[in-house]
């Protein structure tokens, strides 16, 4: 037997080494300019530990590194270190759900909901899309964020063709996308019943505890007017003097998802303004998507002096009504619900804003009803925003995999604080063939505030399937 | 690359498309450079190719294409190793378990489940508990380690004071050899017939072939948990309540220390509201039957307070103590927080030195100026320093680097060892020679020899220098490149 | 009984290492009379026996107390009987450490005395009276409680050995938690000698418990025998051993072994016995032939009862124990060991034909392996070693002879001794 040689020798195939990323602008020719790449700083945060994995909606799917957000952020890197831009790269970013599942997991306190923003702006500005992709994308954003066209999809779909965007969503396929959700939301219909606009002001029933504003929404206004009645009447039964400004308009969060700057930052000066002029000590949301972005929104225009400061103040202001409603406490007498309830964690509420304890000990707080948790509570249902229309595949197996978790559970009742996932889960469950009711938190809360049998939340809220 | 190589790997290729759909084939620049960094960032090497196979079948055709045309082999799980076992070759294939993630079966009158690899260790225990098993190896890392590279890098975690570690807890394993050869190693029920060739495997960090298969022991869930998070004002204290602990007779499921700076790391990260100035904690766990926990925690207890404990928490709850233990298992990555960059090692001591050791650190960190956090596993003395620097400082990763040489030094010099969990990777095989004389390693290698005599699988891993196996009958074609080249040795 | 030459220059230079002499009839193995006895006494001792060995192309047969001699193959020749009793020094016993480290030729028993001064104890039973602990180590034999604790396997921490070759390794080291390098421990045991000759070891080990007691209690059948066990193994009563004897007639008795501190010991064997049933009966003393294997010394290899090792998951329990009543009236087996981990030893008495043996080790061998484990003959008369397949079907036998054509190429360590002719 040979002798060792003294120096560990090494066969040239162990690459570089040094620190993850380097701090700086972007190379030249890489996939992104200067304006606001994704944040290098940011990037070196992450340790590459993996924590993020098994928490990430698209890696429990596919399990394939470059779907899972130490992947995208890695790609990230690769795009400031002079990789360019190309199709695969966007594939995985737009893969993503944004559910921010990885910022609750993350031991390191990587920001990848402001990483994953920065990137899909310089995406939408720099990235070719298909002509497809674009109608696509193009129709979603003339609909979504506009509720009066919201409105007019609900129903048969008869407005659309006054929109005339008729011939063009067959094109793209939208309808065949929309078609599940829009039956979810159609066979919720026969509560919602009519869309009842609120007063623009809401007087407190007894001693006034706080001055609040509300935030009706796109999809909450147009597909759940009865959330919002729900909410008001809850904060006016809690104390809460309630002020609903017209023409509010869209707060802009699924602009934001979707790397259109531009447009967010237009929806978002418009809530600024509105509520700036209200005199509000909270801003209550009741849908997390909107609550997240609109927490968010000194970052949204930083760049705008005339907004950058009272975007700052007013995003202080934003709460879920969860958050509010649990900061209060209660006043208002609840009346006994003898119900079952398994809560859905939103993703933009439990991982976006931390907001987990606070809608599970108001619930608690009825007498007679069980709360039970949903297995895998960390993973998104796949709604998302509008992923579930871009991406519906993925979409509908995540669905399919909350709604078999919900439906484990056995409890009567599915409630949640976001309408898009009360969306995709009513749909998932309807395709389970074992339908439940579902409610918005604040519905529950206001029917045991007003003592309404449990048996409303029941069978109001059946699907038929 | 060479054109050899090249046609090589585009051999394989094709093997991978015939076998695979296009997603699962990685070939595109941007995508394969996502794997060219295991947990271990500070090493990285882009991959040639990048397969995800889903079925073990496919797995031993990839492997066997490789060995057919000579080309290197490297395999992962979930990425997360600390010594960068999983570090691609370039020339090399990369083969990715993460789609394999099957639990094929539990067996509650067995004690016994069957996995596939890319099953993610705390997964494992989900699908037990129901039955009232568990199981028992808990690398901190468990939410999202795989079974697989635990099974490669014999995992320990917290709780292998009591429990052991992943060589006690598996029982089978199918292997693909570096020829891709599918082979069954160990079986369901124990002491398998023949050389335990399993226990040479486990531990021997993917240089030995691949597992598609694993059937790991599972452990009857402890009637009775306690944990407690005692506060110390010195590291001194909690080591010497820690030997007060083991010398009475008492063996925790867990005993993990960490000091002052950890903890500061870790309640940035987590809140996990350990005792407010501390200069060091423990985390004590016990478990088993409720009437000896409860007389074991009266000890324990005593023995802290003898010891010089200022506050003694006893998590009243499961999600008190899962808080406590998250704090513990999030500590290197919280790190990441009070640091930007840091390096961790993974050094063994026998208990008793432990004092001894740590001043020596502490001597270390505050002559070099190189800050040092401590996290570990007190009970079996399993050292965790954590050497922080900022690598945009000219000069500190170097000075890091000395500092976390040293340790492991200190390490082998009280007998230890240079690494208990994390494994030699590429990251430590420079000091696999200050541990273990030349012939030992070349005894080591006699086994690497008979696995896989052309050195295809996870090359340039754990040993120092590339060795070539000497006669191999019916195998040997003409001297190896690297012989040629001198960069290896025949032996 | 073969017997063996050595030439004399070759027997000159292992003198020239150590003591020699001729063997005596003792030192046959298995019916194998080597050509002369190596005794030396010190693991730089044994590598120069095996480095004259190797120059002289002899095989060397090691040899630890002799205790277990006989099990597997007969060798297929032993020049050197290479006797491992002088290496029986303590090396370190670092009891606030809980380790200690032997020479493999001290005896397991004088090991247990050394370190039971200290309140502590190497969790391994000693199934064989007099065994050493290389021994132990390379017939990986063990006893009841390796339920709680595992086999030598799992306890083993470092390992010194000497290669054919006459080359000293060692392996792991003195801390309990240690990856680095290939587990080489692992591999020595149960490897029969045939890899290399561990000469040092070191273990980690146990604090001796305070109480312990025995609940023991009949079993009427095979299928009762099952439910006990897994009503046992499945509760909270923390067993250290479970352990079942199975004589050929009728019946059993399944004992349960608890350890611990003295309260809690009590509670848990009353939770047992409640377990067990109305016939159930405690003692704080062991049962007789506890941890001793269920068949006797053998003086004569002609009048060697067969002994076995049967393995299954738990399940396959009652399974086993019915294959074992069934032959009985061609063959009387007798079964004991560790039901709670699904090792049992089977002893059929000398004498008995050889061909009810073989059919005997076909139907346990296959009932072991529908039930996920094997049946080994350890040891027989030799011809029942001449009609039966002593290991059965080996998956990776083919991985295995690489093994030993790495670590023994020219095949002179305990040549045949082992699986496939190993």
């Amino acid at each position: 037997m040979d002798g060792h040689t003294d120096t560990p020798a090494y066969d040239g195939h162990l690459g570089e080494t040094g620190s993850i990323v380097d701090l700086g602008l972007p190379a030249p020719g890489g996939a992104f300019d200067e304006h606001h790449p994704p944040d290098a700083a940011l990037i070196g945060d992450c340790v590459h530990c993996g924590f993020c994995l098994p928490t990430c909606p698209t890696y429990v799917l596919w399990g394939e590194e470059m779907d899972s957000p130490r992947g995208r952020i890695y790609l990230m890197k690769e795009g400031l270190e002079g990789e360019p831009l190309s199709d695969a790269m966007v594939s995985h970013w737009d893969a993503c759900l944004g559910c921010m599942s990885c910022v609750t997991a993350c031991p390191s306190g990587v920001q990848y909901d402001t990483l994953i923003e920065q990137t899909r702006a310089q995406v939408e500005r720099r990235h070719h899309r298909s002509a497809a992709d674009r109608a696509l994308r193009g129709l979603i954003f003339s609909i979504f964020p506009h509720p009066r066209r919201l409105r007019l999809l609900r129903g048969p779909l008869r407005g659309l063709q006054r929109t005339g965007l008729d011939r063009a969503l067959r094109r793209t396929g939208l309808l065949e996308r929309l078609s599940p959700q829009l039956a979810a939301m159609e066979s919720l219909a026969p509560r919602l019943g009519r869309p009842m606009p609120l007063p623009e002001h809401i007087r407190a029933s007894g001693e006034r505890r706080a001055v609040v504003g509300m935030l009706t929404g796109c999809v909450q206004g147009a597909f759940f007017p009865g959330v919002n009645a729900a909410t008001a009447r809850v904060l006016q039964a809690e104390g809460c003097d309630v002020f609903v400004p017209p023409g509010q308009g869209c707060c802009g969060a699924l602009s934001v998802h979707n790397g259109r700057e531009a447009e967010a930052q237009r929806y978002a000066r418009r809530i600024v303004d509105t509520f700036e002029a209200a005199g509000v000590e909270r801003l209550v949301v009741n849908a997390a998507g909107c609550g997240s972005t609109m927490k968010d929104y000194a970052r949204l225009l930083a760049d705008d002096p005339a907004y950058a400061d009272r975007a700052r103040t007013l995003a202080e202001k934003v709460r879920d009504v969860a958050e509010v409603l649990d900061e209060l406490g209660p006043v208002a007498v609840r009346h006994p619900l003898e119900v079952s309830v398994a809560y859905h964690d939103a993703c933009h509420l439990a991982h976006a804003q931390g907001v987990r304890a606070q809608p599970r000990r108001l619930l608690a707080g009825i007498p007679g009803l069980e709360l039970r948790e949903i297995a895998e509570p960390e993973l998104c249902c796949g709604s998302a925003g509008i992923y579930n229309i871009l991406n519906p595949e993925p979409a509908r197996e995540l669905g399919d995999r909350k709604a078999a978790n919900i439906v484990a559970t056995g409890a009567e009742l599915l409630v949640t604080a976001n309408p898009g996932c009360l969306m995709q889960v009513a749909s998932a469950i309807a395709r389970s063939g074992r339908p439940m009711g579902m409610a918005h938190t604040v519905e529950v809360l206001d029917a045991s505030i007003r003592g309404v049998p449990a048996d409303s939340l029941r069978e109001g809220t059946r699907p038929s399937a | 690359m060479t054109s050899t190589d090249r046609a090589g790997i585009a051999a394989v290729a094709r093997r991978a498309a015939e076998l695979l759909p296009d997603a699962d084939v990685i070939t595109d620049r941007a995508r394969l450079r996502t794997y060219e960094c295991d947990g271990l960032t500070h090493y990285r090497v882009t991959p040639a190719l990048v397969v995800v196979p889903e079925t073990a079948t496919q797995l031993a055709a990839i492997v066997a294409a490789c060995a057919e045309h000579g080309v290197p082999f490297v395999a992962r799980g979930s990425g997360t190793g600390l010594s960068g076992g999983a570090l691609p070759h370039a020339d090399g294939v990369l083969v990715v378990t993460s789609r394999m993630r099957a639990i094929r079966e539990v067996r509650r009158e067995d004690q016994r489940a069957v996995v596939e690899p890319g099953v993610i260790n705390l997964d494992v225990t989900r699908a037990a508990t129901p039955l009232g098993y568990y199981y028992a190896p808990d690398p901190s890392s468990q939410q999202v380690c795989s079974i697989g590279g635990n099974l490669a890098e014999n995992s320990g975690g917290a709780h292998c004071l009591k429990y052991g570690f992943t060589a006690n807890h598996v029982l089978a394993a199918d292997l693909v050899t570096p020829d891709g050869d599918l082979v069954t190693l160990g079986g369901a029920a124990p002491d398998s017939p023949g050389y335990d060739l399993l226990g040479a495997v486990i531990g021997s960090e993917g240089t030995l072939g691949i597992a598609t298969s694993v059937t790991l022991r599972l452990t009857r869930l402890p009637e009775e948990v306690r944990t407690v998070l005692v506060g110390f004002e010195s590291t001194d204290q909690a080591g010497a309540a820690t030997s007060a602990i083991i010398a009475a007779g008492v063996l925790p499921a867990a005993i993990e220390m960490m000091d002052a700076l950890a903890i500061e790391a870790a309640e940035a990260a987590v809140q996990c509201n350990y005792p407010a100035g501390a200069g060091a904690v423990l985390v004590i766990e016990l478990d088993g039957a409720a009437d000896e926990v409860a007389q074991e925690y009266d000890e324990v207890e005593r023995l802290c307070r003898d010891h010089g404990a200022f506050e003694q928490r006893l998590a009243t709850d499961p999600a008190d103590r899962a808080l406590i233990w998250k704090g513990r298992k999030s500590a290197f990555a919280a790190v990441g927080r009070i640091s930007p960059d840091y390096i961790v090692q993974d050094g063994v001591i026998p208990r008793t030195a432990l004092p001894e050791v740590l001043h020596a650190i502490a001597e270390l960190s505050s002559s070099s100026g190189v800050r040092v956090a401590n996290v570990f596993h007190a009970g079996d003395g399993n050292l965790h320093p954590l050497v922080l620097f900022d690598d945009a400082v000219e000069g500190a990763g170097a000075a890091a680097e000395e500092v976390s040489g040293a340790i492991l030094d200190l390490c082998i010099q009280h007998g230890g060892s240079i690494t208990g969990e994390h494994g030699v990777g590429v990251d430590k095989s420079a000091y696999m020679p200050r541990m273990y004389s030349e012939e030992d390693l070349d005894t080591m290698q006699l086994v690497r020899c008979a696995f896989d005599p052309h050195g295809i699988s996870n090359p340039g891993k754990v040993f120092p220098t590339p060795r070539l196996c000497g006669e191999v009958p019916g195998r040997h074609k003409g001297p190896h490149p690297l012989q040629e080249a001198g960069l290896a040795e025949v032996f | 009984m073969t017997s063996t030459d050595v030439a004399d220059a070759a027997r000159r230079a292992v003198a020239e290492t150590c003591e020699v002499r001729d063997p005596e009839p003792l030192d046959g193995v298995d019916g194998v009379v080597p050509g002369l006895v190596a005794r030396p006494t010190s693991t730089q001792g044994v590598a120069a026996v095996l480095r004259a060995a190797a120059a002289h192309r002899l095989t060397v047969v090691p040899r630890g107390r002799g205790t277990k001699l006989s099990w597997g193959r007969p060798p297929t020749s032993a020049d050197v009987l290479l006797d491992l009793g002088g290496l029986d020094r303590l090396l370190d016993h670092a009891a606030g450490d809980l380790i200690v480290a032997v020479e493999a030729g001290m005896s397991l028993a004088d090991l247990q005395q050394q370190v039971a001064d200290a309140g502590q104890r190497l969790c391994v039973d000693e199934t064989v009276p007099g065994a050493s602990v290389g021994g132990t180590l390379a017939a990986n034999t063990s006893g009841p409680r390796r339920l709680v604790a595992g086999t030598v396997r799992d306890l083993l921490i470092g390992i010194t050995v000497v290669r054919a070759d006459g080359v000293v390794a060692k392996a792991g080291g003195r801390v309990v938690k240690n990856v680095a390098g290939y587990d080489l421990g692992k591999l020595m045991v149960g490897s029969f000698g045939t890899l290399a000759v561990v000469t040092e070891a070191t273990f980690r080990l146990h604090p001796v418990p305070a109480a312990r007691r025995w609940v023991t209690a009949p079993v009427e059948d095979a299928r009762h025998a099952q439910r006990l066990a897994q009503e046992v193994i499945h509760s909270q009563s923390v067993p250290a051993a479970v352990e079942i004897d199975w004589p050929p007639a009728a019946g059993g008795v399944l004992t349960v072994l608890l350890e611990g501190r003295a309260a809690g010991v009590e509670a848990r064997a009353a939770t047992v016995r409640g377990l067990l049933g109305d016939f159930a009966t405690e003692s704080d003393e062991p049962p007789a032939g506890w941890s001793g294997y269920p068949w006797g010394s053998s003086g004569d290899p002609a009048e060697r009862p067969t002994a076995l090792k049967l393995t299954f998951v738990l399940s396959g329990l009652a399974a086993v124990l019915t294959a074992a009543r069934e032959l009985v009236g061609d063959v009387p087996i007798t079964l004991s060991g560790s039901v709670g981990a699904g090792v049992v030893q089977a002893a059929i008495p000398a004498g008995t034909p050889v061909e009810a043996v073989a059919s005997a080790v076909a139907r346990l061998r296959e009932t072991c392996s529908r039930h996920g484990g094997s049946a080994v003959v350890l040891d027989g008369s030799a011809a029942v070693k001449q009609a039966v397949d002593l290991w059965g079907p080996l998956p990776a036998l083919d991985l295995m002879r690489r093994v030993k054509d790495q670590f023994d190429p020219d095949h002179r360590l305990s040549p045949g001794r082992f699986v496939g002719g190993i």
